[in-house]
């Protein structure tokens, strides 16, 4: 049975090492399965007696150098070195297989890194979760004194401290914190265990020796603290060994730097994402879509659509959607002053939610993509009717689809409809013509075909004021037409700001037609390439 | 865990700036070769595909194959962030959902992280296969963004025809027409403005300007385009990215009949 059990740590060993290319240190060992460290440290011996080839090993050496006054030295030797590193050492020395590995990593923090992000993980546990660290059962030490805080140390008080720390002596100084001991609880895992893994197979007796030493040497080691400490003091020797060791300063610091700073990102992220939220509390807005009609093609139907949610949203809100052919960025910035209030919450919304990423959102993602193709649709009918009109139209309103309709949220009422809008650029675009999404203060959809070019920038200045009388106009838009020309009062008032441009969109009209007809020309890269 | 510092920083922001106008979304996928990404545009005409190899990384760790899943306008704007003599590390844990990307400045007084949410992204990839192409044509980059630029203001298309006396770009509008021809030459002081003609046969091909022109948005990173045509093939104009790699612009040609409008 303990045979079986440490055949198949062995064999996940392998995987780990050679697949995922893993550091595989004693503790990391010891915690992943459960095993008290000095089995750890035998199993280590045992996999690399049996199938070491191919691996390095990093060996633990302790004992006191020869060094004048002597000292007490704990150093991680990489295999190679191993002897020329014990003739260092006065008289016999412990060596323990301290870490298994592919290679020796270039940078040092490499080695405890895996076991570290363990101990985070463990320490981050709910404080009732009895785990092996908190508990600190695979102490060879325990005292029966010492009772264990229920509750347990709460985990704010562990990630601050991730932050502020130096390396190892934070993980040190977590472990200390935590009240551990409690044996009752113990007593059964540890009696699974030994029974699990069973004690030193018999061709480690040689290692058994070494181990005493070990223990010993910890015990020296951890005197001056009390008996507690008996696991914490694995990491500060660590950390002495690796001051021993003289990293070049930068690196080492670097790395350290480095570490921390992905430390301390991640404990602050879930803080990030609410104080994303809370920007948005006002708006409420939990949703966020923002679609572009960035790079349509001349011929092509282009929906480009980015999408971002942070998840549990409430509602709904949507869109700057500018399409443009040549006038790209100038669409873009113009869309917020356009767009007024909504715009601005938008954007702030989406710069804060953009990339969250869920399974959910996922799924609503797919759905999107429906309904997409339906506004195509729709889309594709309405240039059409506006090649017509345009003569007389150079704004156009166009309702949305039903379903973007009913999707829309009103950001005064708390509506909670969201899904997203999705805009979809017409079919036959040509280079004069910008069509722009947005909402208006009720909450509706409004999508404006403006033909112009250059002129953007005036009309940009236009729009801010422009913009109150277009969103009272837009109340009485009907919400219902899915595909209606409406010409809303604020048309005048483009119109105008726009003058120069009327020529251009005339000239630019017969180029549109043109475009539009030559649309199913344009080959498609799948049609070359196919999909792996 | 991967880790990818990268010394001449501007390059990734050049990068970008060529990517992102094509592409909103993509996966970038990182293996012990290197840094790599393909994607389509939105509408399904042009692919592009960007190689950037480990041994341009002053560090390239890739434990393990990776794809992550990014809005290039996001990165973009995150890469501005970084100036152009930083060195940019990108780095990503194993099943995290974030990168962060961290600018070193050159004098190492400043560091700064920015962390940006990955997204998942339906990625399609496609097998490209190894072809012969009718013809080769390379030339200065800036050149060819010039010509570009020039036709997009007459038309909308361009076709490109390759035969042994120059490379013909041409366009047909309302308000007219143009023909630029550009004569192989390699007899120039510098090899980076020689234009180079290899052709096997004569190519005509007829391709949106538009997207001609969001390509040309990479010309900074290389002096010198390859425009590669078949006729039974999508158009592939490289960049090159000195001692790094690759971005290859794939562009599906119109259908033949259109030609005989747009030709003159």
């Amino acid at each position: 049975m303990a045979q079986v059990e440490t055949l198949g740590i062995l064999q996940d060993l392998e995987s780990l090492l050679s697949d995922q290319l893993q550091v595989v240190s004693y503790k990391w060992l010891s915690r992943n399965y459960l095993l008290p460290s000095n089995d750890a440290k035998r199993l280590l011996q045992e996999f690399v007696e049996k199938r070491g080839n191919g691996f390095e090993v990093v060996y633990a050496l302790s004992g006191w150098l020869r060094s004048n006054p002597p000292s007490y030295h704990i150093r991680l030797v990489s295999g190679p070195k191993l002897a020329e590193a014990k003739q260092e050492f006065d008289g016999s020395c412990s060596v323990q297989v301290y870490s298994v590995q592919a290679c020796i990593p270039k940078d040092p923090a490499v080695l405890w890194n895996a076991e570290f992000v363990q101990a985070e993980e463990l320490f981050k546990q709910p404080s009732t979760v009895d785990n092996c660290l908190r508990d600190n059962r695979f102490c060879a030490i325990s005292n029966a004194f010492i009772k264990r805080n229920v509750e347990g140390t709460p985990l704010s008080v562990s990630a601050p401290q991730l932050q502020s720390g130096v390396g190892l002596g934070q993980s040190k100084s977590n472990l200390t914190r935590q009240n551990v001991a409690v044996q009752q609880s113990l007593q059964d895992k540890r009696e699974q265990f030994s029974s699990k893994v069973g004690v030193p197979s018999p061709n480690v007796v040689k290692e058994v020796k070494s181990e005493s030493n070990c223990t010993g040497v910890n015990d020296q080691v951890n005197k001056p603290p009390t008996n507690r400490e008996k696991v914490p003091s694995v990491p500060a020797n660590k950390k002495k060994v690796q001051n021993n060791k003289s990293y070049s300063g930068t690196e080492g610091s670097l790395a350290f730097f480095r570490n921390r700073a992905s430390a301390k990102s991640k404990a602050t992220c879930p803080s990030e994402t609410s104080n994303g939220a809370s920007a948005d509390a006002q708006i409420c807005a939990q949703e966020a879509v923002r679609i572009e009609g960035v790079s349509s093609d001349d011929d092509g139907q282009d929906m480009n659509f980015k999408r971002a949610s942070n998840g549990e949203g409430t509602r709904k809100r949507r869109v700057v959607i500018d399409y443009s052919d040549d006038e790209y960025e100038d669409a873009v910035n113009l869309a917020s002053p356009d767009t007024g209030k909504c715009g601005q919450d938008l954007k702030q919304s989406i710069k804060t939610l953009v990339p969250e990423k869920s399974n959910s959102n996922f799924d609503k993602h797919v759905k999107d993509k429906l309904k997409v193709k339906e506004n195509v649709k729709i889309d594709q009918r309405s240039p059409l009717v506006k090649d017509d009109s345009s003569a007389v139209t150079s704004d156009r309103t166009t309702g949305t689809s039903p379903k973007d309709r009913t999707c829309s949220s009103v950001p005064e009422n708390d509506m909670n409809k969201k899904d997203t809008l999705t805009k979809t650029a017409p079919d036959s675009p040509k280079r004069r013509k910008v069509l722009k999404t947005r909402i208006d203060e009720r909450g509706r959809e409004v999508t404006e075909v403006i033909r112009e070019g250059e002129e953007t920038e005036a009309e940009k200045a236009k729009d801010g004021t422009a913009k109150k009388a277009d969103s009272s106009a837009m109340k009485k838009v009907e919400n219902n037409t899915v595909s209606s020309n409406v010409n809303r009062p604020s048309a005048a008032k483009k119109s105008p700001a726009v003058g120069n441009t009327t020529p251009s969109n005339q000239t630019g009209k017969p180029a549109n037609k043109k475009t539009g007809n030559k649309d199913p020309k344009q080959g498609n890269i799948l049609s070359f390439f196919k999909r792996v | 865990m991967l880790e990818l510092r990268l010394v001449q920083g501007s390059l990734l922001k050049k990068v970008l700036e060529a990517l992102k106008d094509l592409v909103n979304d993509a996966n970038f996928d990182c293996s012990a070769t290197g840094f790599s990404l393909q994607a389509m545009d939105s509408s399904h005409v042009a692919l592009v595909a960007l190689l950037l190899r480990s041994e341009g990384f002053e560090h390239y760790r890739c434990d393990r194959n990776l794809s992550m899943g990014m809005n290039l306008n996001n990165m973009s704007k995150m890469l501005k962030c970084a100036g152009n003599d930083d060195i940019i590390t990108i780095k990503a844990d194993d099943g995290s959902d974030t990168v962060t990307f961290m600018f070193e400045s050159p004098t190492q007084d400043k560091i700064a992280d920015f962390e940006m949410k990955l997204m998942d992204i339906d990625s399609e990839h496609l097998g490209i296969p190894e072809a012969e192409y009718h013809a080769i044509v390379r030339m200065p980059s800036a050149e060819f963004a010039r010509i570009c630029k020039d036709l997009s203001s007459i038309g909308d298309t361009v076709v490109i025809s390759v035969t042994k006396e120059g490379v013909k770009f041409s366009t047909r509008g309302d308000i007219g027409s143009a023909n630029i021809v550009c004569r192989q030459n390699t007899t120039v002081d510098k090899p980076e403005e020689a234009t180079v003609i290899e052709m096997n046969e004569p190519v005509s091909l007829t391709f949106a300007l538009r997207y001609m022109n969001s390509f040309t948005k990479a010309t900074s990173l290389s002096n010198t385009v390859t425009i590669s045509l078949s006729s039974e093939l999508p158009v592939v104009v490289e960049y090159r990215i000195a001692e790094m790699g690759y971005v290859r612009f794939y562009l599906a040609p119109k259908i033949e009949e259109d030609e005989d409008e747009t030709k003159p």
